[in-house]
């Protein structure tokens, strides 16, 4: 792509403004590390700080006064992991027939069939989806937050292009004549084979169910069970006036995510794009 | 075996996706308090909905955030994806990713952060106003009848920008170099290069852009649920119809309401998503 447009003065003062817009954008998730390091005495007054403080350590004992944080942490950790392998293992799945089948009948029907689903909004079935985990007895468990979201239309379709370019067919005629069964050039061809694609599906996941509010929001009652987004919410309405607490405990619920963003971006950006571009 | 791999989705999808969506339909058109049989009452639930101050003014707020947010979301993504493709020789990189990082944090925490920056005593937007006018500003931004359905574009903006300009990049790296240079070749100035090629090469991925903003954007839930506590705000200008859903099945029980207004949500999606393909073939 030709990027030779504009003087070199353009360039910088361009380059300067992204930059400014850049740090717009990251200023809030700075402050809200700033907050967290302050005494809340700092933070009422004027002028604000816009430096760390020292009060880390008081405002970390006023949190887990709170809360139960390191039950929330392992509560949303335990849900998002769970419900991510099982996507994984669904949607690799059902992308290894639809990329291997093509000629079973009904493959292209039931392909564009689930791709249809991707326009149903999730909101359409919401109160006999509730009435359902009710009937299930699922009310206040996990299985309604790890079992329904396993039928995934996006995975599959991600799945599905994956291993179409990942996996030749030639591969499956050779791995046949040696005598391999389907189930084992599933688990021992395919799946090593689209490992950076489980791996990008997954962060995408991951990052879902750690960051998913209104189902748990709806689904448990019981305060031990809930995951980071709901107790921190709830931390925030009951302890509104301590700022300090508050923006300490999203500091920590964010944290892991942007460690791990920063040591997979490639994985995270390539499962973000994967949607949309082929489209 | 092609049936086998696939039967786990269709089961689970059939489960926990078709029913819901169908019994949902059946729903709309019942009294239901959710323990006793649904009674069967026709289209009394959508002629009430319509005749429903606080469903119109719900319709009304969700349609406000909607096309603020994705006006100023795609309009702000392209722009940087532009300069960025075309001016930005150092660091590219370290722009590529910077954007992302609001989309790593939860919409409900977000909220609260927005709750907090906005806040009365403690705010940063209070606290520069402050300095700016030299008075004591201690303004009510929530109880304000305006700032709620801004403060939740704000949010959307903030955090959704990052991935549709990481889209747009990887649109504006696929259009071909030599297009560029024969239009050079052939006199064509830099106005015309950016109208007659960038943005008609781009439109596709804009168009995708702007579903998936939709889908997501009628729906809207967290943010106007953690701003205003669940209870809409102020004279219900923050009550989107995500949130009014909510109230009307989880807070009064009247779930045969609820799933009317599902349906509603669901049509103005439909409508939207026609239109857009209709855009799309046209085009192509």
């Amino acid at each position: 792509m030709d990027r030779e447009v504009g003087s070199r003065a353009s360039k910088t003062l361009i380059t300067a403004l992204i930059t400014l817009i850049a740090a717009i954008f990251l200023f809030p998730l700075y402050w809200m590390m700033v907050l967290a390091t302050q005494s809340n005495s700092n933070i009422y007054n004027f002028p604000p700080p816009l430096w760390f403080g020292v009060a880390l350590y008081q405002n970390w004992q006023r949190l887990i006064h709170g809360l139960n944080l390191g039950l929330a942490m392992w509560n949303s950790f335990y849900v998002a992991t769970f419900a991510t392998i099982l996507v994984l293992l669904v949607s690799s799945f059902a992308g290894y027939g639809f990329s291997r089948f093509t000629d079973a009948p009904g493959n292209k029907v039931i392909y564009r069939f689930m791709i249809g689903t991707l326009m149903i909004p999730g909101t359409v079935g919401l109160i006999p989806w509730f009435m359902l985990m009710k009937w299930f007895g699922w009310l206040n468990t996990y299985w309604p937050l790890i079992i329904p979201g396993a039928a995934n239309a996006f995975g599959i379709f991600w799945m599905t292009q994956f291993i179409r370019e990942s996996v030749p067919q030639e591969l499956y005629d050779s791995a046949r004549i040696d005598g391999a069964s389907d189930w084992r050039i599933y688990y021992q061809i395919v799946l090593p084979l689209i490992r950076p694609g489980l791996s990008a599906l997954g962060v995408l996941n991951f990052l879902g169910a750690w960051n998913n509010f209104q189902i748990p929001l709806i689904i448990l009652n019981d305060k031990t069970k809930f995951t980071m987004p709901l107790a921190l919410t709830e931390l925030n309405s009951l302890y509104s006036t301590d700022t300090a607490a508050v923006m300490l405990g999203t500091a920590v619920s964010v944290l892991p995510i942007i460690v791990a963003f920063l040591f997979g971006t490639r994985y995270f950006i390539s499962g973000l794009t994967s949607g949309a571009v082929k489209a | 075996m092609f049936y086998v791999s696939v039967a786990p989705f269709i089961i689970l999808f059939g489960i926990f996706g078709a029913y819901p969506v169908l019994y949902s339909f059946y729903l709309g058109f019942t009294q239901w308090d959710g323990l006793d049989a649904p009674i069967f009452v026709g289209i009394r639930n959508y002629v009430n909905l319509f005749k429903d101050p606080t469903f119109l003014q719900s319709i009304y707020n969700t349609v406000y955030i909607w096309i603020g947010s994705t006006v100023l979301t795609l309009a702000l993504a392209f722009t940087l994806a532009f300069m960025v493709q075309m001016y930005v020789s150092t660091a590219r990189g370290f722009f590529r990713v910077v954007f992302l990082f609001p989309l790593l944090v939860a919409p409900a925490l977000t909220a609260i952060i927005l709750s907090v920056l906005f806040s009365t005593n403690a705010g940063l937007v209070n606290a520069g106003l402050t300095w700016l006018t030299h008075h004591r500003v201690a303004y009510d931004w929530f109880s304000s009848l305006y700032a709620i359905k801004p403060m939740i574009i704000l949010l959307v903006v903030w955090r959704w920008t990052g991935w549709h300009f990481i889209l747009f990049l990887s649109g504006l790296q696929t259009i071909p170099t030599d297009l560029y240079e024969s239009a050079r070749v052939d006199g064509a100035s830099g106005k015309q290069i950016f109208f007659k090629i960038t943005l008609p090469m781009l439109t596709p991925v804009m168009l995708v852009s702007a579903v998936t903003a939709t889908i997501g954007g009628i729906q809207i839930f967290d943010e106007p649920y953690v701003l205003t506590g669940g209870s809409g705000g102020n004279m219900q200008t923050g009550d989107t119809m995500g949130l009014y859903l909510y109230q009307t099945a989880f807070q009064q029980f009247h779930f045969g309401d609820a799933a009317a207004m599902s349906y509603v949500i669901f049509a103005m999606i439909v409508v939207f998503s026609i239109l857009n393909s209709r855009l799309l073939r046209k085009r192509t």
